[in-house]
C-alpha cells in the first residue's frame, strides 16, 4: 500500500509540477503554511530562534554561526534579525542584485530556518515580490519566470505540501525535488529539511548534493550550503569527504572559473578548518589555558596559504610531509622512550597541535588525516616510476614500513564502517595489484576500534618487538599494557596460546636444550613423532617408522592446505587475495603488536592514484541503489557494491572485495575450466557446498548481468570479473559505463558477459538453475522499473557539469531511462530477458573480446 | 713528500715553532714553554695566577705534551702532582664558557692519558690511575670528568666539540692493549656515558657525524670486564627499546658495512676492468709494493662487534634487522655537506647518509631495497671468501656468530620466513674454476632464509681446504640445523632447492673422508660428521612436516642414494675408529649409530634399482627412472626413529667464546687508538666555529 503511493505519488507531482500550470508562487505560499517540518521536529532548530532574536554574539549558538563566514555576514545576520519578515526577499534581492557576493555570506538565513517561516505565515502577501524580481532577471530566470508567471494550482499545492509532510518524504525524494524543482522556496524548504533526515542516508546522496551545489544555480547552493556547514562542523571525515569531492567534481570546470567557483571556495572554508564545533574550541581553549591565541586569528594566514594548494600541490607537498612526521613523531617519541607512562589525551592535543600551529601554520583538525591520506597518494606515485612489480611490490614494503614509524595517529580509513585509529600497517602484507602503467596497491591496515575518532585518545604505540615480551612470561610486568586489558584479549581471541600453528610461547625455547635431562620434558605438540621420540626415551625401545608413511604423510598435508596459489612475480597480488580473510586476519592478529588489544580489527583499502574514481563512485551508487530495490522487493538478487572514496578527481580509494580473486586468476593458477574449479573449491554436483556455491553464482550472476545491462558496463574481461570463496561473483572496475566503452572497436555488443563457462558452472542451458537465473533477471528488472526514479536520479544529477566519458553525448540518461523499458508488459520483458540472455551467449564477441584481452594484456 | 711530512711532524714533537733557514736559532712556542713550567715549577700559577687561563688558550701541541710525558723523569712525587694538578685543571677548563678552552683542555686530556700510559706500560692500573689523578681526589675529579663529558654530549653546543669528547672517551677506553686491564675505566663505568651515547643515536643529525664513534665506543666499554664482573653497559644495552636509537643504531652499522661492500666492489670492478685497468694496475703494482694488500679491504671488526653485541644482548634489536630501506649506494649520492666532521677519523666512517628520516625516499627505479640483515649477509659473502688472512678470518667467525644468534631468534626466524618479503640478495660468490660467476639478474626474489641458506652452502662449498676451518664449518651446519627446527616446528614450507644443500653436505663428508688422516690430527671431525648425518635424519624422519613437495622427498632418496659410497666410506671409518681404543672411540660410535637410516635407505633401494635395471635391461637408469623405484618402494622400508634431532645446543658466548672476544677486542683496541686522531680536527674550523658562537 504505502509502496504504491510511493512509487507513484513523485512521479505524478512531478508532472504536475512541470505542467505548465504549476506556480511557483503556490509553492511557495504552500510552504509558508506549515512551521512544523523545520521547528517542530529536530533539535537543531531549538537553539535557532535565539539566534535569530539578535542575542549577543558571545551566545554559543550564535557563535557557531558568524565563525567563518566573516564580518559581513555579522551585519547582515544582525539586520536579517530585525526584518525578519523579510528575509526571504532580501535574500533573493541581493543575490541577483549583487553576484559578487559570495554565498557563505548568507548562510545564517538559511540556518535559521525557523525564523524565515515564521515571517512567512504572516507575511504571505509580501511573498509575490519575489516572482516579480525575478521577473525582472535576465536569461537565466527565463524559464522560471515564465513558470512562476503561471497561476496556482490549489490540489497541486496541496500535494506538494501534503507530500512534503507525509512520513514518506524521504531523502530520495528530497534531492529529487532540489534537483528538479527551479523555485527557491522549495529549494530553501528542503536545504532545511535534510537536516531531519538521518546523516547516513544524507550522507548517500553526497556526491549528488554537492555535484549540484557546484554545478547548479546558487539558489540550490544556498539551499545545500547550511547543511554542508552544519556538518562540517560536527565531522571532521564529513568535512574530508565534502573536501574531496568538491575537489574532484570542480574539476571538469575550466581552470579560470573553478577559481572562482562557490565549490572552491567552500572548498577553501573547510579545509581552512574554520568550521569547527564551537563546544570543542571552548572545551581545548579550557583545557590549555596557555593556549598561544585564539584560532581564528591564527588560521587566517593558513586559509590564504591554503588557498594556493591545491593549483601548487608539488610544490607545497615536501613541507607538508615534514609536518606530518613533526606532528605525529612528536606524539611517538614520547610514548616508545617511555613506554609504561601514557601520556594523556590532552597533553597530546595540546602538544601536537601547537607544533603544528606553531611551525606550519596549517590547521589541526584535518591535518593528520589529510597527511596520511597524502602520503598513501605519495607511495602511488613513486611507485609508478618502477619498472617492474617486483621493485614496485618492495619498495611499497619498504615506504609502509616507513609510514609506520609515525603510527599509530589520528587517521583513520573512510571506508570503514566504525570509528578507529590507524595504529599500523602490516607493511610485508601490501601488495602492487595488476596495472599496466598505474600503481594501484592494496593494503592491509590494523585499527583500534573507538567510540569516537575524533575524541577517543590515540592508542599509545607498542614496540614491534612487543609482541615476544608480551608473550614471554619473564616481561609480562613490563609491556606497557594493563592486566585487565591482556585479561580480555585471552578472552576474545581464543587459543591464542593453544593455537599449535602459532609460535605463541617461547616455543623455540623448549627445543633448545640446555641440559641433556630436559629432553624428556621437551614436549613437540606438532610432530607425532615427536610425541614417538619421548615415548621411546621412555621405554627406551626403538621406535620404528614406515618411510612410506612420512612420504605420504607429506602429499596429504600438502593436499590438506587450503589451494593456495603460488608466487608469481609478476602477479604480486593473486596470492594475497587468495589466502581467506580470516585466515589472514589471524595471522597478522598474531604477529602485530596489538593483535592483543580486543578492539583491535583489520581493514584493508586499495589505493589507487592516477585514476578518476568518479565513475567508480557512480556505479557503486547505482548498484548500492539497486541493491537496497531488490532487498525491498524481495529479490534474492545477489551483488557486492564495494566504497569508493574519491579523493581528487585523478585518485581515491576503493574498499576491496575480501576473499575473491578474479577469474583471470583463478583460471591462470588453477589451469582448470570455471566448472572444475567450483568442483575443486567447493566438492563435489551433489554436495551441499557445491550447491550451495552454485545458487550464489547463479544469484551473483543475474545480479549483475542486470547491472551490466542497465548501466551498460563495458570492458569485461575475466581480470574484471572476481570470485568470491563462496561462489558469487563480483564485478570491478566500472570504467566504461553508460556512454563510454573502452576503444570503440564494436566489441562486446551483447547486452552483458554470459559465458558458456558461465552457463556450465550454473548446470548448462537446460538446467533447473539456469531457469532460475533467467526468473531471477526477470524479477530483478521489474522491480527496477518499478523505482527507476531512484537510479535515474542518482545518474541524472551527476551529469551536471560533469565531463566524464560515461556521459559522453546528449542521449545518455534517455538511453539509461529505455533500457527500463516501462513501456513493456511483464511477459514483453520476459521475452527481452529471454533476448538478451540467448545473444549474450551466442555473442561472438564477449569471446573475441576476451581473446583480444588475452592477446594485449595476457589476461586469460 | 712522505719524508716532509714526517720532518714537520717531528718538528712539531720538538715544540718548534718553524724551521728556521739552518736551524740556527729554534723558537719555542708559547704553549711548549708552559707545559715545560707545569713540570719544573711546584706551581705555576704561584707566579702567574692566569696560567690556567692562558694554558688553555694556547692551541695545544700534543706531540710535544705526549713526548714530555713519556720523557719525564725525577723525583716521582713531583712529577705526580704537577700531572694531578694538570689533570684537574683540564677537568675544570671543561665547565669553561669559553668553547676554546673546553677543546684545548678535552685536546690536553687526550694527551695526557696517551703519554702517562705510555709511560707507565708496566704499571698496574691502579698505580695509573694514582700518576693520573691522584688517588685521593680520584672518584671526584673522574666523576667531574664524566659529567662535564656528559652534559657536552647531551648539550646543544657545537658538533666539533661533541666529537672530541667522543674522541677522548675512545682514546681513554683503548690506552691500553687489554681493555680490561683498563682499571680507570671503573670510573667510566660508575659514571655511565650510556645516555649520552643513546641520545647521539637516536637524534638524526648528531647520528649521521658521531654514530659511527658512538657505536664503537659501546661497543668497546659493553667488553670492559665483560666475564668478570657487572658491566653496567651490558646491562643497560640489553633494556634499550627505544625504536629511533635501535635504529639509529643499526643505521649506523648499515652505512658502515654498506660502506664497505661498496669499496669492495669497487675494487673488484677495478680488478676486472678492461685492458686499460689492467694496465694501470700493471704499472701501478710495479711500484707498490703491498699491492695484495691494496686490494683487500680492510674488514671493520668494531663495527660488527657492536652489531654482535646489539643482536646478542638486545632482544628488541632485531626488528632493526629487517627494517627495510633503500640500498644506499654511496658512489651515486654526492658526499653530503658536513662541514665540521673530519673526514674519516677512524677509517671508514661513512658520510652522514639518513635514508630512515628523510620524509621521502629516492626516486630511483634501479634502488634496490635493502635492509641490515641483507647488507650484513653481503657483508659476509665477502669476508668469508677469504679466510686465510688472521682479522678476515675473525671476521668471518664473528659473522657466522651473529647469524647463530639470528637463527636462534624467533622473531628473526619469522621475518626470515616471512614469504611476502621478499629479496634478491646478491651474495659474492668466489669465483672458482669449475663454475662460473652467475648472473647477478638471475636471482629470484625469495625468502630471506633462501639467502642465509645460500650463503652457508657457499661456505661449505668453498672452504675444504688444507687449513680446514672446522669452527667456522660447524657453526655453518649449526646455523642451518636451527634454521630447519624452526621450519619443523612452524611448518614452513620452503620451496628452496634443497638438492644444493644435500650435495654441499655429501660433498663436505667426502672431504674429510679423503684428508681423515690430516684432519684428525687436528680435529673431531666426527663431531661435524654426527652434525652433516643428522641434518639428513631431520630430512628423512621430518620431511613431511617442512618439505615443499613429495617429490622433494623423493630427491632426497635419489641424492642419498646416489651419493652411498659416500654414506659406505664413512660409516666404515666410523665403525673402523670406534672399534679401536683411543680419543676418538666415543663419536665415531654416534656417527655409526646416526647412520642408521641413511644405511637403511641405501640397502633397501640398491637392490631394487639394480634388478630394475635388470628386468628391463637398461644399463644406466635415467633420473626420472631411479625416483620411480624410489616412489614404488616407499612402503617396505623401515626407518628408526632418532632422538633428539630437533633439539640444540643453544649459543652462549660463555665459556666457549670468551677466548675469541677477548682477542677480538684486543686486536679492535689497537685499530681504533692507531686511527684515532686529534689532529684531524683542524684549528682553524674550530675557531671558524666559535668565533660565531663566542
Amino acid at each position: 500500500m504505502g509502496d504504491t503511493e510511493l512509487e507513484l505519488s513523485p512521479s505524478h507531482l512531478e508532472e504536475l509540477q512541470k505542467s505548465p500550470s504549476a506556480s511557483s508562487t503556490s509553492t511557495t505560499s504552500s510552504l509558508s503554511l506549515p512551521s512544523s517540518p523545520s521547528s517542530g521536529r529536530h533539535p537543531f532548530t531549538s537553539s535557532s530562534p535565539s539566534a535569530s532574536e539578535g542575542l549577543p554574539a558571545s551566545s554559543p549558538p550564535l557563535d557557531v554561526i558568524s565563525e567563518g563566514v566573516g564580518e559581513l555576514s555579522l551585519v547582515i545576520d544582525t539586520e536579517v534579525a530585525k526584518k525578519a519578515c523579510q528575509e526571504v526577499l532580501q535574500k533573493v534581492k541581493f543575490l541577483k542584485s549583487d553576484g559578487e557576493t559570495t554565498p557563505a555570506s548568507f548562510k545564517p538565513v538559511l540556518v535559521n530556518g525557523t525564523a524565515h517561516n515564521d515571517s512567512r505565515e504572516g507575511e504571505s502577501g509580501e511573498l509575490n515580490k519575489p516572482s516579480k524580481i525575478g521577473e525582472e532577471e535576465p536569461p537565466p530566470g527565463s524559464v522560471k519566470s515564465a513558470r512562476r508567471r503561471q497561476k496556482n494550482n490549489s490540489s497541486k499545492q496541496s500535494w506538494l505540501l501534503r507530500l512534503f509532510e507525509s512520513k514518506l518524504f524521504d531523502i530520495s525524494m528530497a534531492i529529487s525535488y532540489l534537483y528538479n524543482s527551479k523555485e527557491p522556496g522549495v529549494q530553501a524548504y528542503i536545504g532545511n529539511r535534510l537536516f531531519s533526515f538521518r546523516n547516513e542516508d544524507v550522507d548517500f546522496y553526497l556526491p549528488q548534493l554537492l555535484n549540484m551545489y557546484i554545478h547548479m544555480d546558487e539558489d540550490v547552493g544556498d539551499a545545500i550550503k547550511p547543511y554542508v556547514v552544519h556538518r562540517c562542523r560536527q565531522s571532521i571525515n564529513f568535512s574530508l569527504q565534502c573536501a574531496w569531492l568538491l575537489g574532484a567534481y570542480s574539476s571538469d570546470m575550466h581552470i579560470s572559473t573553478q577559481r572562482h567557483s562557490r565549490g572552491t571556495k567552500l572548498r577553501k572554508l573547510i579545509l581552512s578548518d574554520e568550521l569547527k564545533p564551537a563546544s570543542q574550541r571552548v572545551r581545548r581553549e579550557i583545557l590549555q589555558p596557555p593556549a598561544p591565541c585564539p584560532p581564528p586569528l591564527h588560521h587566517a594566514p593558513g586559509l590564504n596559504e591554503h588557498g594556493l594548494s591545491p593549483s601548487k600541490r608539488t610544490h607545497q607537498r615536501s613541507k607538508s610531509d615534514a609536518t606530518v612526521s613533526i606532528s605525529l613523531s612528536s606524539n611517538l617519541k614520547r610514548t616508545a622512550s617511555n613506554p609504561k607512562v601514557e601520556s594523556s589525551q590532552d597533553e597530546d592535543m595540546s602538544s601536537s597541535s601547537d607544533s603544528l600551529e606553531l611551525e606550519a601554520g596549517t590547521p589541526v583538525r584535518l591535518t593528520p588525516q589529510r597527511e596520511f591520506i597524502k602520503s598513501l597518494m605519495g607511495i602511488g606515485k613513486r611507485l609508478a616510476t618502477l619498472p617492474t612489480k617486483e621493485q614496485k611490490t618492495q619498495r611499497l614494503i619498504s615506504e609502509l614500513s616507513l609510514l609506520n614509524h609515525k603510527l599509530p595517529a589520528r587517521v583513520w580509513l573512510p571506508t570503514a564502517a566504525f570509528d578507529h585509529h590507524v595504529v599500523r600497517v602490516p607493511h610485508t602484507q601490501a601488495v602492487v595489484l595488476n596495472s599496466k602503467d598505474k600503481a594501484p596497491y592494496l593494503i592491509y591496515v590494523e585499527v583500534l576500534e573507538c567510540e569516537n575518532f575524533e575524541t577517543s585518545s590515540v592508542p599509545v604505540r607498542i614496540p614491534e618487538t612487543r609482541i615476544r615480551s608480551t608473550r614471554s612470561v619473564e616481561n609480562l610486568p613490563d609491556c606497557g599494557i594493563t592486566p585487565d586489558q591482556r585479561a580480555s584479549s585471552f578472552s576474545t581471541v581464543p587459543n591464542y596460546d593453544n593455537d599449535d600453528e602459532a609460535w605463541s610461547v617461547d616455543d623455540i625455547g623448549e627445543l633448545q636444550v640446555e641440559l641433556p635431562e630436559i629432553h624428556t620434558n621437551s614436549c613437540d605438540n606438532i610432530s607425532q613423532f615427536s610425541v614417538d621420540s619421548i615415548t621411546s626415551q621412555e621405554s627406551k625401545e626403538p621406535i620404528f617408522i614406515a618411510a612410506g608413511d612420512i612420504r605420504r604423510r607429506l602429499s596429504e598435508q600438502l593436499a590438506q592446505t587450503p589451494t593456495t596459489f603460488k608466487k608469481d612475480p609478476e602477479d604480486p597480488s593473486a596470492v594475497a587475495l587468495k589466502e581467506p580473510w580470516q585466515e589472514k586476519v589471524r595471522r597478522i592478529r598474531e604477529a602485530s603488536p596489538y593483535g592483543h588489544l580486543p578492539n583491535w580489527r583489520l581493514l584493508s583499502v586499495i589505493v589507487k592514484c592516477g585514476d578518476d574514481l568518479r565513475q567508480e563512485l557512480l556505479a557503486f551508487q547505482v548498484l548500492k541503489q539497486l541493491q537496497s530495490i531488490w532487498e525491498q522487493e524481495r529479490v534474492p538478487l545477489w551483488i557486492k557494491p564495494y566504497k569508493i572514496l574519491v579523493i581528487s578527481s585523478d585518485s581515491g580509494m576503493i574498499e576491496p572485495v575480501v576473499n575473491a580473486v578474479s577469474i583471470h586468476q583463478v583460471k591462470k593458477q588453477s589451469q582448470l575450466s570455471l566448472l572444475d574449479y567450483f568442483l575443486q573449491e567447493h566438492g563435489n554436483y551433489t554436495t551441499e557446498a557445491f550447491l550451495t556455491a552454485q545458487r550464489n553464482f547463479v544469484q551473483s550472476c543475474a545480479g549483475y548481468c542486470l547491472i551490466c545491462y542497465l548501466l551498460q558496463v563495458k570492458d569485461r574481461h575475466n581480470g574484471n570479473i572476481l570470485l568470491d570463496s563462496e561462489g558469487h561473483i563480483i564485478h570491478i572496475d566500472f570504467g566504461f559505463i553508460l556512454s563510454s566503452s573502452p576503444r570503440n572497436l564494436g566489441f562486446e555488443t551483447s547486452a552483458f558477459k554470459l559465458t558458456n563457462e558461465f552457463v556450465d558452472v550454473m548446470g548448462g542451458q537446460d538446467g533447473d538453475m539456469f531457469n532460475y537465473y533467467k526468473m531471477l533477471m526477470l524479477q530483478g528488472l521489474i522491480a527496477a522499473r518499478k523505482h527507476m526514479e531512484k537510479v535515474i536520479q542518482i545518474v541524472e544529477i551527476m551529469q551536471q557539469g560533469s565531463q566524464l566519458p560515461c556521459f559522453h553525448g546528449s542521449s545518455t540518461i534517455r538511453n539509461l531511462k529505455e533500457r527500463f523499458h516501462m513501456s513493456l508488459t511483464e511477459e514483453q520483458l520476459q521475452v527481452l530477458v529471454e533476448q538478451m540472455v540467448d545473444g549474450s551467449m551466442r555473442s561472438i564477441t564477449t569471446k573475441l573480446y576476451d581473446g583480444f584481452q588475452y592477446l594485449t594484456n595476457g589476461i586469460m | 713528500m712522505k719524508s716532509d711530512r714526517e720532518a714537520m711532524s717531528q718538528e712539531r714533537k720538538a715544540g718548534l715553532l718553524r724551521r728556521t733557514s739552518s736551524s740556527k736559532k729554534t723558537l719555542k712556542e708559547k704553549v711548549v714553554l708552559m707545559y715545560d713550567e707545569i713540570f719544573t715549577k711546584d706551581d705555576p700559577a704561584k707566579s702567574n695566577p692566569r696560567f690556567w687561563d692562558e694554558l688553555f688558550l694556547m692551541k695545544v701541541n700534543l706531540e710535544y705534551l705526549e713526548g714530555k710525558l713519556e720523557s719525564l723523569d725525577g723525583d716521582e712525587v713531583m712529577v705526580k702532582e704537577n700531572i694531578n694538578s694538570l689533570f684537574h685543571h683540564c677537568v675544570l677548563a671543561l665547565e669553561d664558557e669559553h668553547q676554546i678552552k673546553v677543546v684545548n683542555a678535552l685536546q690536553t686530556l687526550c694527551a695526557l692519558f696517551r703519554g702517562v700510559y705510555q709511560k707507565n706500560k708496566s704499571a698496574t692500573g691502579f698505580d695509573i690511575i694514582n700518576m693520573l689523578v691522584g688517588f685521593d681526589k680520584a672518584e671526584l675529579r673522574m666523576k667531574n670528568l664524566m659529567e662535564s663529558l656528559d652534559s657536552l654530549l647531551c648539550g646543544d653546543g657545537s658538533e666539533s666539540l661533541k666529537s672530541l669528547c667522543l674522541k677522548l672517551l675512545l682514546c681513554l677506553v683503548t690506552v691500553t692493549d687489554n681493555i680490561s686491564q683498563n682499571t680507570i675505566l671503573e670510573y667510566v663505568m660508575i659514571n655511565s656515558i650510556f645516555e649520552a651515547i643513546l641520545q647521539i643515536l637516536s637524534d638524526v643529525s648528531s647520528r649521521a657525524q658521531h654514530g659511527y664513534d658512538a657505536v664503537v665506543l659501546l661497543a668497546l666499554l659493553v667488553n670492559y670486564r665483560k666475564y668478570e664482573s657487572v658491566n653496567p653497559y651490558i646491562v643497560k644495552l640489553s633494556i634499550v627499546d627505544d625504536e629511533a636509537t635501535l635504529d639509529g643504531m643499526g643505521m649506523v652499522v648499515h652505512q658502515a658495512l654498506t660502506e664497505y661492500n661498496r669499496q669492495y666492489k669497487d675494487k673488484e670492478e677495478e680488478n676486472h676492468g678492461g685492458f686499460f685497468s689492467t694496465l694501470t694496475n700493471m704499472v701501478g703494482s710495479m711500484f707498490i709494493a703491498d699491492a695484495d694488500e691494496k686490494l683487500s679491504v680492510q674488514t671493520n671488526e668494531a663495527i660488527l662487534l657492536a652489531l654482535y653485541e646489539a643482536v646478542h644482548l638486545n632482544r628488541n634489536f632485531i626488528t632493526v634487522l629487517a627494517q627495510s630501506h633503500p640500498e644506499i649506494d654511496m658512489a651515486a649520492t654526492p658526499v653530503s655537506t658536513t662541514p665540521t666532521t673530519p673526514t674519516t677519523p677512524l677509517g671508514t666512517t661513512p658520510p652522514s647518509l639518513d635514508m630512515m628520516h628523510n620524509p621521502e625516499l629516492p626516486l630511483d627505479p634501479n634502488l634496490q631495497t635493502s635492509n641490515l640483515l641483507i647488507t650484513f649477509l653481503k657483508y659476509s659473502s665477502i669476508v668469508m671468501q677469504d679466510t686465510k688472512d688472521e682479522h678476515r678470518l675473525n671476521s668471518a667467525r664473528l659473522c657466522l656468530i651473529i647469524l647463530t644468534c639470528i637463527a636462534e631468534d624467533q622473531y628473526a626466524d619469522a621475518f626470515l620466513h616471512d614469504d611476502n618479503m621478499n629479496f634478491r640478495v646478491n651474495l659474492h660468490r668466489m669465483p672458482m674454476r669449475h663454475r662460473k660467476k652467475a648472473a647477478d639478474k638471475n636471482i629470484p626474489s625469495r625468502p630471506l632464509v633462501c639467502a642465509v641458506m645460500d650463503l652457508m652452502v657457499e661456505f661449505i662449498v668453498t672452504h675444504m681446504m688444507k687449513e680446514f676451518p672446522m669452527d667456522l664449518y660447524m657453526r655453518c651446519v649449526q646455523i642451518i640445523h636451527k634454521l630447519i627446527c624452526y621450519q619443523k616446528k612452524c611448518r614452513i614450507r620452503l620451496h628452496y632447492t634443497w638438492r644444493e644443500l644435500w650435495s654441499a653436505l655429501i660433498n663436505l663428508v667426502k672431504f674429510l673422508l679423503s684428508n681423515e688422516t690430516t684432519l684428525l690430527a687436528k680435529h673431531n671431525i666426527f663431531y661435524l660428521a654426527l652434525q652433516v648425518v643428522n641434518l639428513f635424519n631431520m630430512f628423512i624422519t621430518y620431511g613431511d612436516t617442512f618439505l615443499p613437495t613429495p617429490s622433494s622427498y623423493d630427491e632426497l632418496y635419489y641424492e642419498i642414494v646416489r651419493m652411498h659410497q659416500v654414506f659406505d666410506n664413512l660409516y666404515c671409518m666410523a665403525l673402523r675408529v670406534s672399534t679401536n681404543v683411543g680419543q676418538w672411540k666415543e663419536p665415531a660410535s654416534k656417527v655409526t649409530h646416526a647412520l642408521v637410516n641413511v644405511r637403511a635407505i641405501v640397502n633397501h633401494f640398491n637392490p631394487k634399482i639394480e634388478s630394475y635395471a635388470a628386468v628391463n635391461h637398461i644399463s644406466q637408469l635415467s633420473e626420472d627412472q631411479v625416483l620411480e623405484v624410489v616412489r614404488s618402494n616407499y612402503d617396505t622400508l623401515t626407518l628408526k626413529l632418532q632422538d633428539g634431532l630437533d633439539q640444540f645446543e643453544r649459543y652462549s658466548e660463555q665459556p666457549k667464546e670468551t677466548g675469541f672476544f677477548k682477542e677480538l677486542v684486543r686486536s679492535i683496541s689497537l685499530n681504533v687508538r692507531k686511527n684515532v686522531s686529534l689532529n684531524t680536527l683542524s684549528q682553524d674550523v674550530l675557531l671558524k666555529e666559535f668565533s660565531s658562537i663566542s
